[in-house]
């Protein structure tokens, strides 16, 4: 099987090529025989790719010990589930997976688009070509993941041979989600191949900038929500599993997977003033280019070593081929743009300053400069020790001061920005749509100030989450009263056709309500407690409003690990409420540690209690609880941002409605509040 | 005797069991609110990258020494400027959570504001420069002069997107 997988690599690399040099050659010809076959090496690529990854899993479930990359990161008592994550668990192997779910992607196009855009697609194959070439070069002669394993026999000469056990996976990516949160991850990075491949092959193509727009927004959008998923559990997994009470530590690692997030996010905004004005034509290519470079840049950090992270699980000195591809990519880009700028010309003018324009304008400018403030800072210890020869060390602290306000404006932005109007918004509405909210922020801020929520950045925070809040639900109010006046339906079935009749706008307040909640569990991280003390069975100790008891230590040996764990007796006011097993863990065949934190999570604050080990000085365990308020609105948060985004995908229903009753309903005017202008057609958020 | 056999083999069972955990590395080290004050200052040196007292990196042995050092400075009477000091000795200026602000680390201070008036001021000069602009319709062209793409041109390009793009 590891032949087979490894013939398989090796022609999807032929297969890419091909699709690389005849997509030229046949953008060049025209010849439609050439551009058909260009398609279906492509597809052919695909499927390669995707036989070499099946092959590399089977050799994990069948325990193949003579393949290297098996032995380094499997051995025969990991459970299957973990099976399927020892995929990606190294260098070799994530690079695969690299190829595989981009290669998901390129087969998607390629199906979506077989019949269509016969012009454009050309281009965009080859470029999708051109990138797939990259991760099969690197998967064929520089990482390949189905080296043989070998070692000098007694003539020195090397052979082949086979251990009887493997070295095992790390076990801090023995958890449930890490067999999830590098999947999504990675199908956010590779997904923003393919607006990259649109937008790059547009310009080439000399497309005047507003179709290729209309085509990729499902593809960014599932991109961004993938990326998005992959952050929160990421953040989760970090929160859950590290064991230091916290879920984001501006990690390199963690910054590289934020840095095309944000780009993305403004890419997102930003294509509506294209959409809907013609404007930003030349900086919408440009925020693809970044976004997709960025992504680049995050497999680089990763891979590389070039920083040192928690995160890292797979390192080697491949960062010279990044470095290369992305120069390659970026003077690409760059001839391409300076030969056909003329064709992105915008045309429009700007009506008022305050404006929607100006909004996104400014919602842009945030994410862009948070997004180059945390690039300085994480590449800063790289910069500092080539101009200085000392290395400076950039954490949280740094992050922390920097990026707190940008966040805190990139707030206030979100609750602004949709309430106004296009081309220009006039004094009465401006008072109209902000008068309400504003006023419940104000009111709210003055009860968390009397509540004790005092620190400055916590309460500012939690101030603009009511108003943002308020905003949003008051444009969900208006719309289903509307609804509600013709049909007379309750409000929440009146609040779901709304949403239905356009799904980009009001799919995109839910994000912002998911934004709103991730950001009052931000709020929550200024009031974090913690205890540490060592502990005799028996003993208490008290946290907040919890008092934990000691019940005992035991020994729980499992198949692949043996943990040493210990019962905590959980009691509220007094009151017995509940057990918690904080654990230790020893994997065998590595000899390596992990921990598993237990919580008790409410939408109010986190009980978060870690076995911190022994005190080598009173041989007594120790426990680390920590009481994290607010934290379970992060995650409902997140998943708010998940279920918004697949909301906003969703086609229309009343547009589809209208046009399979056209004749019938021709005749019947429609409210103001609901003409066809503002809420039926697609593309009007 | 035959009873206690299993017994017995249970306990060494239990006893070969419990010797792994047993043998584990652990670093239980409880701080004080001040050591913690300070500890937040400093990142951990084991490579993990983050700030010392957050590091719980199973098995650091590195925080773990850090912290033993900065509680024993601390109940010997050290100030924060000499536990710096001793750090710094240490393991040099890549110790520090964040950048110093002297000399070449100013640059890392420096730069995001530097990016925000950059940005801001650019945002200013771009609405400035559409709200100059004549208004005219898309598709009349109202590309400049000195482009060497016509309105018709354009326009063709245009056309073509729309018939390639057609869903």
């Amino acid at each position: 099987m590891d032949v087979f997988g490894s013939f398989a690599l090796l022609l999807a690399f032929i297969c890419a090529l091909y699709a690389f040099v005849g997509g030229i050659a046949a953008i060049v010809t025209r010849h439609p025989l050439l551009v058909k076959s260009t398609r279906q090496a492509g597809m052919a690529t695909c499927a390669l790719i995707f036989i070499a990854t099946f092959s590399l899993e089977y050799l994990f479930f069948t325990d193949n010990f003579s393949i290297a990359y098996v032995v380094s990161h499997s051995n025969r008592d990991l459970p299957t589930f973990y099976k399927i994550a020892a995929l990606w668990s190294g260098m070799e192997g994530s690079l695969l997976f690299w190829s595989f779910l981009l290669a998901v992607y390129v087969f998607s196009v390629l199906i979506a688009y077989r019949n269509r855009n016969g012009e454009l697609m050309p281009y965009v194959g080859m470029v999708m070509a051109g990138v797939q070439l990259f991760f099969l070069t690197l998967s064929n002669f520089v990482e390949s993941p189905f080296k043989a394993l070998a070692s000098p026999g007694a003539n020195g000469v090397m052979q082949f041979v086979a251990r009887s056990d493997g070295n095992g996976l790390n076990p801090l990516l023995q958890y449930p989600e890490m067999v999830i949160h590098p999947p999504n991850l990675y199908s956010g990075y590779t997904g923003f191949t393919i607006p990259f491949a649109f937008a790059l092959g547009a310009l080439l193509a000399k497309y005047p900038g507003e179709k290729w727009i209309h085509l990729t927004r499902k593809w960014t959008m599932i991109a961004w929500m993938f990326q998005s998923l992959g952050i929160l559990l990421g953040a989760h997994w970090a929160y859950a599993v590290l064991g230091w009470g916290g879920y984001w530590g501006w990690d390199p690692v963690e910054n590289a997977s934020l840095l095309p997030w944000l780009t993305g996010t403004a890419f997102l905004h930003s294509v509506m003033m294209q959409e809907k004005r013609g404007m930003m034509k030349v900086w919408n290519v440009w925020l693809v280019f970044c976004t997709f470079l960025l992504c680049v840049l995050g497999t680089f950090l990763t891979r590389s070593g070039v920083v040192s992270s928690v995160h890292a699980f797979a390192q080697s000195n491949i960062g010279t081929w990044f470095v290369g591809f992305i120069g390659i990519v970026l003077l690409v880009c760059l001839g391409a743009y300076l030969k056909n700028r003329d064709y992105l010309k915008s045309e429009t003018q700007l009506d008022s300053v305050i404006s929607r324009e100006s909004s996104f304008l400014f919602n842009n400018l945030i994410l862009l400069v948070s997004c180059v403030a945390v690039l300085t800072g994480t590449l800063f210890p790289v910069f500092s020790e080539w101009f200085t020869g000392d290395r400076i060390s950039v954490g949280a602290p740094f992050f922390n001061k920097v990026n707190i306000p940008t966040g805190l404006l990139l707030l206030f932005l979100t609750g602004v920005g949709p309430l106004l109007a296009w081309r220009k918004t006039s004094t009465e509405s401006l008072k109209r749509n902000f008068g309400l909210p504003l006023a419940i922020g104000i009111v709210a801020g003055a009860i968390f100030f009397a509540l004790g929520y005092r620190e400055f950045y916590s309460l500012i925070c939690l101030i603009l989450c009511v108003f943002v809040a308020a905003t949003i639900l008051l444009e969900f109010y208006r719309g289903a009263k509307v609804i509600r006046a013709r049909s007379g339906a309750s409000f929440a079935a009146c609040a779901i056709d709304l949403t239905m009749r356009n799904t980009r706008r009001y799919g995109g307040y839910i994000v912002h309500m998911g934004m709103v909640f991730v950001f009052i569990g931000l709020a929550g991280a200024a009031f974090n407690r913690d205890v540490q003390k060592d502990m005799r069975v028996g003993q208490t100790m008290q946290i907040g409003q919890y008092t934990l008891v000691l019940q005992g230590v035991d020994t729980k040996p499992e198949k692949n690990y043996t943990a040493q764990r210990m019962l905590v007796e959980v009691l509220r006011d007094n009151k017995p409420m509940m057990m918690l097993f904080p654990e230790k863990r020893r994997f065998v065949t590595n000899q390596e540690n992990g921990t598993m934190v237990a919580i008790y999570s409410t939408l109010k604050e986190d009980l978060y209690v870690v076995f911190a080990g022994e005190n080598p000085e009173t041989n007594l365990p120790s426990i680390h609880a920590f009481l994290n308020p607010l934290v379970k609105w992060i995650w409902f948060g997140g998943v708010m941002v998940v279920f918004g985004t697949i909301v906003a995908l969703l086609p229309n229903r009343r547009a589809v409605f209208v046009l399979a009753a056209a004749p019938q309903r021709a005749a019947q005017p429609l409210p103001h509040a609901l003409s066809p202008s503002v809420t039926l057609r697609e593309g009007h958020d | 005797m035959t009873r206690r056999r299993p017994i017995f083999a249970m306990a060494l069972l239990l006893l070969l069991a419990t010797l792994p955990v047993l043998t584990m590395p652990t670093s239980a080290l409880q701080l004080s609110d001040r050591a913690k004050q300070i500890g937040h200052k400093f990142m951990c040196m084991c490579g993990c990258n983050q700030v010392l007292t957050e590091c719980n990196h199973v098995g650091c042995s590195t925080s773990a020494d850090m912290l033993k050092e900065l509680n024993q400075s601390l109940a010997n009477g050290g100030t924060e400027e000499s536990i710096t000091q001793g750090f710094l000795q240490e393991f040099g200026t890549k110790v520090y959570a964040e950048p110093p602000k002297s000399g070449f680390s100013l640059v890392a201070w420096t730069l995001p504001t530097v990016y925000l008036v950059i940005g801001t001021l650019l945002v200013i000069f771009v609405i400035s420069r559409w709200r100059k602009r004549p208004a005219t319709k898309p598709a009349a062209g109202g590309v400049s002069a000195a482009s060497h793409v016509s309105p018709e041109m354009l326009e063709r390009a245009r056309a073509q997107a729309a018939k390639d793009t057609e869903d």
